[in-house]
């Protein structure tokens, strides 16, 4: 019988709730630390019995337990009915025989000795929220950051986690988004060399080193258990997070009991801001790094531009605004509330100038060509919401067509709105909403960016 | 509430009425993810086989639906193209599904062609065996798959000089079926023809 735990399965393992099929270690090896009660199995999935005598099925790894995300069938490896979550399919099938994995032994102790290389100057806006970000962690109590787009949030992050690396603690910050996490991980690994840092979203490859710094979507937290003694959701209100409720189940169950859960947000929904507010634990920060305000939506009707489009038209006032952009040398971003749409109006644009292109959530090139826009291979690019934040362009333009459809919310609007003018040297630009009726969104979006321009200039 | 099982969009819920009288099914994968899959309806001819008809082209949503379905055990992807299946397998009588490894069905935990066949409730007859593919020396894989067999009769099976269809997901080069054929065909088949649901 052995009675010392093995130093590799526990770095892998620890505060993780991990598939057995895909533990990279061998099989003997596993077995004999399960034996020596280092590790609990437990079944993927558990089903009861409900009093109509209907089987109830949860997910023990994403604890999903909405019953028509299950399929039940005839399995060949039990050999017999067999129940798998949909939920979290794509992290690799848990059903009824599946194990999962949960690491009993002793914890990881992380090392103390970290450096923070990052060299630049926080404002006192941003000093003052990091410093009661601080006071709130070490209350244990959560967080949130409410800081305007361009306002330099992550860079208020780097003292807290600093402090807590410091104290041997393990920190996670996550987002709902992959271009979010894709974004922050140069930053960190450059902030802090000497932290152990993985990132972790779907298609990226686990590491067996422990990382004391997780970046990773609020998906990959499915995998977590009790592992984290803080925890940063970064744009907490981003689409599926707030949509999602078991993804906020994801994010509690990743953090170790105590541990407090923070939020840093341009566009906090009023439950945040409330509960925030209450706690006293809410930093605002009305004014960007660069000290100027943020760029008021201007409207611009464009009548019936959805029949027009469709007819192979594209509106005149949307032309001259394309055009104006490019005789200036401005690289542009205009949002769509539809792919049908925007596909319909990318040949009309290509035209007149063929370097431009269209984007949503299922492109593959999304990264490449946000790139070439930056770079200038690109003049501008059609889009659907999906790069409505997390992504910075200097001296960027803006329009939205269709900016009275639903899907433009007035946090929507605010991101979209924070795209324009985030470089100290251009910190102006346009922000237009084209549209076909102004609606109850847009003015709030209006008068939201307004007062924090007001707020943030009286400061 | 019910979401399409490939990119979880919500469905439109049906009307009752047309749910009651059985006029339309709950659908279970959203129009736009339907719309993405390719018709091929291509024939071919072989050697040992009088047909193969494919119903699909093998383009990039077919390509993720075969990932999901196979790779990420989805198992309820395999109702996803009941209705063609169904329709194209309406007359067909001694229906014979390619089997897999044993050992493959184990760690998959299902056979993926008869999940297909199950799920349209289309009923099929267990005829054959894959065989163990152990290495042969210097042979390459190309050799190896000409000259030996792939697949054997199960044991105490009295084949009937009738048409036999078998059922595979994909068809790619053709040495699978071939070799099913064959063996079909030397037991006292009459014809051999296939179906597959994608032409690689
Ligand atoms: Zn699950
Ligand atoms: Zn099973
Ligand atoms: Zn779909």
């Amino acid at each position: 019988m052995v009675n010392h735990f093995n130093e590799a399965v526990q770095h892998f393992l620890a505060g993780r709730i991990w598939h057995r099929e895909h533990i990279p270690f061998l099989t003997d090896l596993i077995d004999e630390q399960i034996k020596a009660r280092f590790i609990n199995v437990i079944q993927g999935v558990t089903t009861t019995k409900n009093f109509l005598n209907q089987s109830i099925y949860k997910c023990n790894r994403c604890e999903n337990h909405a019953q028509f995300k299950f399929t039940t069938f005839h399995c060949a490896k039990c050999e017999g009915p067999c129940a798998y979550c949909r939920q979290c399919l794509k992290m690799g099938r848990v059903s009824s025989c599946t194990e999962l994995l949960i690491w009993k032994g002793p914890p990881i102790s992380f090392h103390k000795q970290h450096e923070n290389h990052w060299q630049g100057k926080l404002t006192s806006l941003q000093k003052k929220a990091s410093i009661e970000l601080m006071e709130s962690t070490n209350e244990k109590k959560s967080h949130l950051i409410y800081a305007v787009c361009g306002a330099g949030k992550t860079e208020i992050l780097f003292d807290p986690i600093y402090e807590l690396l410091q104290e041997g603690k393990r920190i996670c910050v996550a987002a709902p988004r992959v271009d979010v996490i894709l974004e922050l991980e140069p930053r960190f690994k450059a902030a802090f060399p000497r932290t152990p840092i993985a990132a972790l979203y779907g298609g990226a490859t686990p590491k067996e080193e422990p990382a004391q710094l997780v970046l990773a979507t609020t998906h990959q937290l499915y995998r977590f258990e009790g592992a984290f003694d803080a925890i940063f959701v970064d744009e907490a209100d981003a689409f599926p997070y707030t949509a999602d409720e078991t993804l906020q189940q994801a994010v509690q169950k990743a953090a170790k009991p105590d541990a407090p859960i923070h939020f840093v947000t341009a566009t906090p929904t009023g439950a945040l801001i409330d509960r925030a507010t209450r706690d006293q634990a809410i930093s605002t920060i009305p004014r960007r790094f660069h000290g100027h305000p943020l760029p008021l939506p201007q409207y611009e009707s464009l009548w019936r531009y959805i029949e027009q489009i469709h007819k192979g038209n594209l509106p005149r006032k949307l032309t001259e605004w394309i055009q104006k952009c490019i005789e200036n040398k401005q690289p542009f971003l205009v949002f769509f509330h539809q792919i049908e749409l925007m596909e319909k109006a990318l040949p009309l644009i290509q035209q007149f100038e063929p370097r431009i292109e269209a984007v949503h959530a299922a492109h593959e090139n999304r990264k490449e060509y946000v790139q070439a826009l930056r770079n200038g291979e690109f003049k501008g690019l059609l889009t659907t919401t999906i790069l409505e934040r997390g992504i910075t362009i200097s001296n960027v333009q803006v329009a939205v067509v269709g900016a009275e459809q639903s899907i433009f919310t007035k946090s929507a609007l605010i991101q979209i709105g924070g795209r324009v003018g985030r470089a100290k040297e251009t910190p102006g630009g346009d922000f237009i909403l084209f549209h076909h009726g102004i609606t109850y969104a847009m003015d709030e979006a209006k008068r939201e960016i307004n007062q924090l321009n007001q707020t943030g200039g009286n400061l | 509430m019910k979401a399409c099982l490939l990119c979880e969009a919500i469905l439109p819920a049906l009307p009752t009425w047309q749910a009651l009288i059985g006029i339309d099914e709950q659908k279970i994968i959203c129009e736009s993810c339907s719309k993405s899959f390719e018709r091929a309806d291509s024939i071919d001819k072989t050697t040992d086989l009088s047909s193969v008809t494919s119903l699909y082209a093998y383009n990039e949503a077919m390509q993720s639906y075969l990932h999901q379905f196979k790779f990420l055990q989805d198992i309820a992807l395999a109702a996803v193209f009941k209705k063609e299946l169904q329709t194209i397998l309406k007359h067909q009588k001694n229906i014979v599904p390619i089997p897999v490894h044993p050992e493959k069905r184990m760690t998959r935990t299902f056979g993926q062609v008869e999940a297909l066949l199950d799920y349209a409730k289309i009923p099929y007859l267990n005829l054959l065996e894959k065989l163990d593919q152990t290495a042969m020396g210097e042979k390459t894989r190309q050799e190896r798959l000409r000259t030996k067999p792939l697949f054997q009769l199960k044991p105490n099976i009295q084949i009937k000089h009738e048409t036999y269809t078998l059922i595979d997901d994909i068809y790619t080069t053709g040495t699978t079926l071939n070799h099913a054929a064959k063996v079909l065909r030397k037991a006292g088949a009459k014809h051999v023809e296939a179906v597959t649901l994608i032409r690689a």
